[in-house]
């Protein structure tokens, strides 16, 4: 790992000779873009999801400032050198990269993207946080599966101290369970009743009935129950494996090959009919030794 | 040969031929009892043994979850290995009118019907619950390599035994007419009754050489399918060093090399047991020695395809298996193995004094002893490597090594094989009274001449 470092330092130091350190200009028509995912509480966590996953490595936890040593520096998300960006520079700069900082536009979604300038707009002084170290909340869901219409039904409030109010705004997650866990099968918000409907996908498979076990849970910031919805008849049927098929030599007899069957009996039939005959030859002496 | 055309003349050697070719039959001596005696009684050891093992289980064995094919299923592999002598001897060779092999044709089937019988027995052996061996004949599968085998089996017993039956009629009417005196009366009975009334007809030899021409031409498939097929019970398994395209020509190529190892041994004592210097001569010795170089040649040629191919390329689960054989755990039985039983004889054997009859008779032991742990080296070690690691279970699932109790069964074929060879040269001669008179140049009428009735 350190030498990973060091070579990334050395690789820095090169470049950085060529790229004006200071300065990362970014083109007008770039710089004016406007975001067009919606500044919400799910973008704003997916991009928190990407951050983790793909910059943190360099670029540290935000507001720690403990970002990789590298020169030119990566800098903070919260510090002034990153939010004095414009969205359309942030889009710009992590689209094409410069010098040590990767380009993402291969390997990252332009939605994706956007969505992580989302995430660091959360720490613009400009914008109202979304996110929030806030102590979760406590909540209620209430669930139901249409299967008529392939429709999850939520519900969700929180609760104070016995008084209950609507959830708006709220990510619910909607999962399969499966053998070894649940499976994301998408997440949607809460309107301003605090209900939403989750479409369940026509590629959802189910178990030999099409029969699926669904979970409906709210984000950590809220301690409440899962709901389980079992047996909700919205899959595919699960595709049996056959075990014994047809054409596989260690089958059963009912699926032998025809081919292995008649070279069975032909060489075994024959060779008894030749043995056969044999007999009747050695019978034939015994006859003739009596003529 | 020339005719001896004085009668005189022809029934003088007939004689003698007859004295010399059933004294194996007529001599009752110490030697004899004190054989069948020790025979009887290793046997019984042995059986004892099975009882054991049948009334407590595998678990006296050493066979665990990971080597499931243990000492046993090696022994059934040399014991089929060894019956397929009769193959070559009694049909390749006289196909190929190759006419010194005659006399040793009734000892190859001799051979071929003990190791083919006793094969039997050992996969029965190798069962816990033996009663349902009947289950192959109730719900066998015919896709199944175990089905072929016990039918291959089975129908090479049965040619065998016609084989050594069917040359043997003449011989049986012969003893059934000048024996009385000797033998007891039963013997006398039982020559009669398997002679079917003999009386030298053309007609009758001739469906004698009818019936053997179409034996020799069957055998020549089945022999080979019999060591073939049992091949496949390994080759049909995805495992490293069976999983292999030539394990049925090195199965059947290896299966030479031991049969004619044990024929040269039992000639060898049949030569000197029962005197038999004139018939089972030094050249008969000679042949069979180049024989063996022949077939260990081959053997040999296989053997490098065998390891050099998978040697080179080294993958994963091969390699643990070669590594294991060539330096591992099994290295020390390996290369004493590939010496004595392959390249011993080969070396050896190009000098003609090594062709003699008592040197070819001990190397051919060694020959065999090598040849039965090659066996080993087939069955065990794989099964020591399975392509899945093994974890999580005691020591002695992980190697094997083979208890008493399965040692004891397992000496109890090796006695069974040698009470059926020693029965069968006490009940009928060692090689063929009428076709070697023939040979010398006796005309057949002399053979049935003092018909009793
Ligand atoms: C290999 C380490 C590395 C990774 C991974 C990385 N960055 Fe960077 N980033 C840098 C470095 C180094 C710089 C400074 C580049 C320069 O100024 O030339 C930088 C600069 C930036 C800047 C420009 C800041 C400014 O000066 O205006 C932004 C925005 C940025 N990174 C965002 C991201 C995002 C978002 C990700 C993840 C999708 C990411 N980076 C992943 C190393 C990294």
């Amino acid at each position: 790992m350190n030498r990973k470092i060091s070579f990334l330092t050395i690789v820095t130091l090169f470049l950085s000779v060529q790229a004006n350190a200071q300065d990362w200009p970014v083109p007008a028509d770039q710089n004016n873009r406007v975001n067009p995912q919606e500044y919400n509480l799910a973008n704003v966590n997916k991009g928190k999801d990407l951050y983790l996953k793909n910059c943190k490595s360099c670029h540290g936890d935000p507001g720690k400032n403990n970002a990789l040593p590298l020169v030119p520096p990566p800098v903070d998300v919260t510090s002034d050198k990153m939010q004095k960006n414009t969205e359309g520079g942030l889009y710009y700069k992590i689209t094409n990269g410069r010098g040590a900082m990767p380009q993402f536009k291969t390997t990252i979604s332009d939605d994706d993207r956007w969505k992580i300038v989302n995430y660091i707009s959360n720490f613009s002084p400009k914008k109202q946080p979304l996110l929030v170290d806030a102590p979760p909340v406590k909540a209620k869901l209430l669930a139901s599966v249409n299967e008529r219409e392939r429709k999850v039904e939520v519900f969700a409030e929180s609760e104070n101290n016995g008084i209950f109010t609507k959830l708006p705004n709220t990510p619910i997650t909607v999962s399969t369970k499966k053998a070894f866990g649940n499976i994301e099968m998408g997440k949607v918000l809460t309107d301003e009743n605090g209900r939403a409907e989750f479409v369940i996908p026509e590629t959802v498979i189910g178990d030999e009935q099409g029969n699926v076990n669904i979970v409906v849970s709210l984000d950590d910031n809220y301690i409440a129950d899962i709901v389980t919805l079992d047996k909700a008849k919205v899959g595919q049927l699960k595709p049996t494996p056959k075990l014994i098929q047809k054409g596989i030599l260690w089958s059963t007899n009912e699926n032998i090959q025809i081919w292995l069957l008649f070279s069975y009996i032909a060489a075994a039939g024959g060779a008894w009919l030749t043995i056969g005959y044999i007999v009747f030859q050695i019978a034939k002496i015994k006859r003739l030794s009596k003529e | 040969m020339d005719k001896i055309e004085s009668a005189a003349e022809s029934r003088k050697l007939l004689n003698k031929i007859t004295f010399d070719l059933t004294r194996s039959i007529v001599k009752k001596d110490e030697l004899t009892r004190f054989w069948f005696f020790i025979l009887i009684m290793f046997a019984g050891v042995g059986l004892w043994g099975w009882t054991i093992q049948f009334s407590t289980g595998l678990g006296v064995t050493g066979m665990r979850d990971y080597v499931s094919w243990g000492m046993y299923i090696a022994n059934f592999v040399f014991f089929v290995a060894v019956s397929l002598i009769g193959f070559l001897i009694s049909s390749a060779l006289h196909l190929l009118k190759i006419n010194w092999a005659k006399p040793v044709s009734r000892v190859a089937e001799q051979v071929a019907i003990a190791a083919v019988a006793l094969a039997g027995v050992i996969i029965i052996m190798d069962m816990g619950r033996p009663d349902r061996f009947l289950n192959i004949f109730l719900h066998g599968r015919f896709a199944s390599p175990i089905i072929w085998d016990v039918t291959v089996i089975t129908t090479y017993l049965v040619i065998s035994l016609l084989l050594f039956y069917i040359p043997l009629i003449p011989d049986l009417a012969l003893m059934r007419d000048r024996m009385g005196k000797e033998l007891p009366k039963w013997q006398i009975k039982l020559y009669t009754v398997l002679a079917l009334g003999w009386k030298g007809k053309a007609e009758q030899y001739k469906i004698i050489y009818h019936t053997l021409r179409i034996l020799m031409l069957l055998i020549i498939p089945v022999g080979l399918s019999i060591h073939t097929v049992t091949s496949w019970l390994f080759a049909a398994t995805l495992r490293p060093g069976w999983d292999t395209s030539i394990l049925g020509p090195y199965f059947v190529a290896g299966a030479f090399v031991a049969g004619t190892a044990a024929v040269i041994v039992v000639m060898y004592i049949y030569r000197l047991r029962y005197n038999l210097k004139d018939y089972f001569q030094d050249l008969h010795f000679n042949y069979m020695g180049k024989l063996l170089v022949f077939v260990c040649l081959v053997y040999l040629y296989f053997n490098i395809n065998e390891y050099l191919v998978p040697g080179y390329k080294m993958k994963l689960a091969d390699g643990i298996h070669l590594t294991e054989l060539f330096k591992g755990n099994h290295s020390g039985m390996f290369w004493i193995v590939q010496l004595t039983g392959l390249l011993l004889p080969i070396v050896l054997l190009l000098f003609p004094y090594f062709r003699k009859p008592l040197p070819i008779a001990i190397i051919s032991l060694i020959v065999m002893i090598s040849a039965w742990f090659k066996r080993y080296l087939i069955v065990i070690p794989t099964l020591e490597h399975p392509f899945l690691p093994v974890q999580n279970v005691p020591v002695n699932f992980q190697n094997y090594s083979p208890t008493s109790t399965e040692i004891m069964i397992t000496i109890f074929s090796f006695v069974a094989a040698f009470l059926i060879i020693s029965v069968l040269a006490k009940l009928f001669p060692v090689i063929a009274i009428w076709e070697y008179a023939e040979d010398q140049g006796i005309d057949k009428k002399y053979l049935t001449e003092n018909l009793k009735n």
